[in-house]
């Protein structure tokens, strides 16, 4: 029984990383159409920016906002640079998919080349252990947690009050006739990627801090519950992300405790292929 | 180095094999299989175990299930046979009328996670370690280490590439060929054409699949062993990638970009000695370069280096005897009596002389059949109670409509009325939430949309819906129902079984070409005709399939009018022939003209029926249009 609760935990933690990595995915996805599936390869490529600083002797915490910054603008540059022009020519969306893919492969096999094959972890205290009942984390896992609770509430206020949030949605929902109403919808995709951005690199960060040593494809797997936890929401949908990410998070973790902890990713594969199949539009989505 | 040679050979074979499988299954037949590498995966672990003795042998050091010993042909048959069962199941996924990128990432997950699942559960296939000391084919009366064995091997696995590519051609060249490819460019259409796009894609699923798992029993027998490492997400990327480059839709191409990515990208570049101090550098690089040949070809030849042929059918036969025009009266086709005498081919819109002349006669026509309504005025098509519900909001609430046989039915009502969910619910483009529909005096409500275009129910399509990737004779030839090669097996059988009847369908195809004016166009691709010349295209290719009942959904729209009356005229005509029309107009005049009797739909209801003069005569239905 504690390890059933211990691993709620786990699962917590999870669900945390997860959510920071799903609402950026599910941002891009609502303005943009595109399922961006070299979202693991900018994690992954955050995450090892964040490396170089902190193994040259700068504090992780310090050298966090580089893997922010690399997230953010390296997902603006895909966007313009690769996306965009491509959706321009009329690109179907299965040849879309492969350039995703093809762009994954440059950024993970990229990062290989210049870091190596070995896999790397940051150098960091991940702090006293807190007890909270049979729950065990570390002071760390707890702050990851408590920055994905803080980060949520920020883009929840973003979305719901701000200008910006209203032109996203506004862009979400029917691009055209947002620019008709005179709406920048240029300006306001490359934001909504900005934004999306950093919230990829932050998640790459807390991926990285959490899963202990981490190599240039380690995220290939994380995005299949990225992609669980947004197709369980509804994808563009960031509220449906955010239930998505805790569902996926604890589901994994949970199941990991209750059968062979080799096969806790299976759980995530097989919603997200029920998702897939029977109801597409997620939980929260109404959008086919 | 000879090693070096022929291990390039076993691979540009192994490669090549596998690639016209994705080129059969996602260049001809649409089917997006982004698991491509399972069956391959599938074939390779199976060839290797039905080969391998049993696993307590070699002091039991490997565990596998089978271990059957078999020699040498049963392993590449049992891979093929393994690789084509395996893609039933998978016919449910993609079957699933869900976005193509969806269900490619579903395909794509799921091949992460047949990884996952073999590399962690040891018993199936050895886990991460995987098996090795595979035998290799005929071991016992050859030596593989020879150099004769080596070459003997690379030039097998050709000569199966080669045959492979003879099957593959031998299908897609077929009229079973030119359906799956319809299939692949509008599988709505394909449907409503009497296609049954769920076998086509199964078929589709299951050729590819054992052609890959053929490719991977061919591949184990030669390097003996095969680990989960072996077949990541990423070797179905590459796959992709070489079909793309090679060119959709060509076998050729899949061949050469076989040659190009997975053999001189990923494999002739395994033998360059690694650089002192960064041993992962070369194969990372590796992985980057076919990253950016992907979207560099992408982007500047999107339709490959060798891109798919164009089929000038009409060119191929234009000398041959019986091709001339004027010879089409006499050609044994079904559509003979259709493009006999009583009607004559007649040229629309082409010949401007004629123009004034066309249209008296045309009045008097439309006045004399709206005056004497057909001696047989019997209900061919009926609805009762017809509901059709979108998300709670009824966009057809209970229409009961009867069509005779022989008329020119109009459905008319203003922007939302439910004339094209009548339209699309009577073909089964659409299933209906409740009513029911009867055609010649059976229940059809719950068939699908195939069947009822079998038994003569045919439908056009508002938006354009042209299979622009084949030429104009070629969506002619598509809607005939009963080809004798467009069967699986009937397109094994080849030219010979199937050729003489294609002859004669595509004279009868050119004479209704010629009907139309549009004999010229018939080796251009239909995508890139003009809008009315695609609505024509659309019209014929649905007369093709000599439907008992025509559901024309707003044919004239964006036609020239002059066009849309000569149309109208041809549609005229063909009621007097026995032919029943259901039209959605937006045009009255049109419906003034040529309809009788018309149906008026408001917020899913029928308001009115009746001849147009009477209705226009009615305030309600005046009121209707105007306000609504």
């Amino acid at each position: 029984m504690s390890v059933f609760i211990a691993s709620i935990g786990f699962g917590l933690v999870t669900a945390a990383v997860l959510a920071l990595a799903s609402v950026g995915f599910t941002l891009q996805f609502a303005v943009t159409n595109v399922l961006n599936l070299a979202y693991g390869g900018v994690m992954i490529v955050a995450a090892y920016a964040a490396y170089a600083l902190n193994e040259r002797g700068v504090n992780i915490w310090i050298s966090a906002p580089a893997a922010i910054l690399i997230g953010a603008v390296l997902s603006v540059l895909l966007n313009n640079l690769i996306y965009t022009p491509f959706g321009r020519r009329g690109t179907t969306p299965i040849a879309m998919v492969i350039v995703a893919l093809g762009m994954t492969l440059i950024l993970e096999f990229g990062t290989q080349a210049l870091a190596g094959p070995t896999n790397v972890s940051y150098i960091m205290s991940q702090g006293a252990t807190v007890k909270l009942g049979s729950i065990e984390l570390t002071v760390v896992q707890l702050v990851i947690i408590g920055l994905s609770i803080v980060v949520m509430i920020l883009v929840h206020g973003l979305i719901r009050y701000t200008r910006l949030g209203k032109a996203m949605r506004a862009t979400a929902a029917n691009r055209n006739l947002a620019r008709n109403c005179g709406i920048r919808t240029d300006r306001v995709i490359t934001v909504t990627w900005l934004i999306s951005g950093a919230l990829c690199g932050l998640a790459g960060l807390t991926f990285a801090m959490n899963s202990g040593t981490f190599g240039a494809t380690s995220t290939d797997i994380f995005l299949v519950l990225i992609l669980a936890a947004v197709f369980l929401g509804g994808p563009g949908e960031p509220y449906g992300a955010m239930l998505g990410a805790l569902i996926i998070g604890l589901a994994t973790e949970v199941s990991a405790s209750i059968i062979v902890s080799d096969y806790k990713d299976v759980v995530a594969f097989v919603i997200l292929l029920a998702m897939l199949t029977i109801r597409p539009t997620g939980l929260l989505g109404a959008r086919a | 180095m000879v090693y070096y040679i022929t291990t390039l050979l076993v691979y540009a074979g192994v490669d090549a094999i596998a690639c016209l499988g994705l080129s059969q299954q996602f260049g001809v037949g649409g089917v997006t299989n982004f698991g491509f590498i399972i069956f391959q995966a599938a074939g390779a672990y199976v060839a290797g175990a039905l080969s391998l003795p049993s696993d307590h042998v070699d002091g039991g050091f490997q565990s596998y299930i089978l271990g059957w010993h078999l020699p040498f042909p049963f392993p590449w048959i049992g891979a093929t046979v393994v690789g084509g069962l395996l893609a039933i199941p998978f016919a449910l996924i993609v079957g699933k009328r869900i976005r193509g990128d969806f269900a490619a990432i579903g395909l794509l997950v799921t091949a992460v996670m047949f990884n996952l699942l073999v590399t962690n559960y040891v018993p199936l296939f050895n886990g991460a370690a995987g098996l090795s000391l595979v035998p290799s084919p005929l071991q016992g009366s050859f030596n593989p280490q020879s150099t004769g064995y080596q070459w003997g091997y690379g030039i097998v696995a050709i000569l199966v590439a080669f045959a492979t590519y003879l099957f593959v051609t031998r299908i897609t060249e077929s009229p079973y060929g030119r359906s799956l490819r319809a299939m692949r460019d509008n599988d709505t259409v394909a449907d409503s054409l009497g296609k049954n796009v769920r076998s086509l894609r199964t078929s589709s699923l299951i050729i590819g699949g054992a052609i890959a798992g053929l490719s991977g029993g061919v591949l184990v027998g030669f390097i003996n062993l095969w680990d989960p490492q072996a077949w990541g997400y990423a070797e179905t990327v590459v796959l992709f990638a070489a079909v793309i480059i090679g060119g959709l839709g060509n076998h050729r191409g899949a061949m050469l970009g076989a040659v190009l990515v997975p053999v001189a990208f990923e494999e002739a570049t395994r033998y360059i000695p690694p650089v002192p101090g960064n041993p992962n550098l070369i194969p990372a690089l590796q992985w980057v370069v076919i990253g950016l040949l992907i979207l560099v070809f992408l982007w500047f030849r999107p339709q490959g280096i060798l891109p798919e042929r164009r089929r000038k059918l009409a060119t191929r036969f234009a000398s041959e005897p019986g091709m001339q025009p004027g010879a089409m009266d006499s050609a044994p086709a079904p559509l003979a009596d259709f493009a006999g005498p009583v009607t004559g081919p007649k040229p629309v819109g082409v010949t401007e002389t004629e123009v004034t002349e066309t249209e008296t006669v045309g009045v008097g026509a439309a006045d004399g059949q709206a005056d004497a309504p057909p001696a047989t005025s019997d209900v061919i098509l009926e609805c009762r109670d017809l509901v059709r519900e979108f998300d709670g909001v009824r966009a057809v609430d209970g229409v009961s409509m009867a069509f005779q046989r022989g008329r020119l039915t109009g459905i008319i009502g203003p922007n939302g009325a439910g004339k094209s969910t009548v339209l699309a619910m009577l073909a089964g483009t659409l299933p209906s939430t409740s009513g029911q529909i009867l055609f010649k005096g059976e229940d059809v409500t719950r068939l699908p949309a195939f069947r009822r275009a079998r038994m003569g129910l045919v439908r056009t399509f508002q938006l354009a819906s042209e299979f622009k990737r084949l030429t104009v004779l070629e969506n002619l030839l598509t809607a005939i129902p009963d080809q004798e090669g467009d069967s699986f097996v009937g397109a094994l059988r080849g030219r010979r079984r199937w050729g003489a009847q294609e002859r004669e369908l595509i004279d009868s195809a050119q004479a209704m070409l010629e009907r139309f004016g549009l004999l010229g166009l018939a080796d251009r691709y239909a995508g890139d005709l003009s809008g009315g010349q695609r609505r024509l295209v659309e019209i014929m290719r649905a007369l093709m399939a000599q439907p008992a009942v025509l559901l024309l959904d707003e044919p004239m729209a964006g036609v020239h009018p002059r066009l849309a009356h000569d149309i109208g005229m041809q549609l005229v005509r063909l009621c007097e022939e026995g032919t029943t029309i259901v039209m959605v107009e937006h045009e009255l005049s049109i419906m003034d003209e040529f309809c009788d009797p018309v149906y008026v739909l408001a917020d899913g209801r029928v308001l009115a029926q009746g001849a147009m003069a009477a209705l226009r005569a009615k305030e309600e239905v005046v009121e209707a249009y105007l306000v609504g």
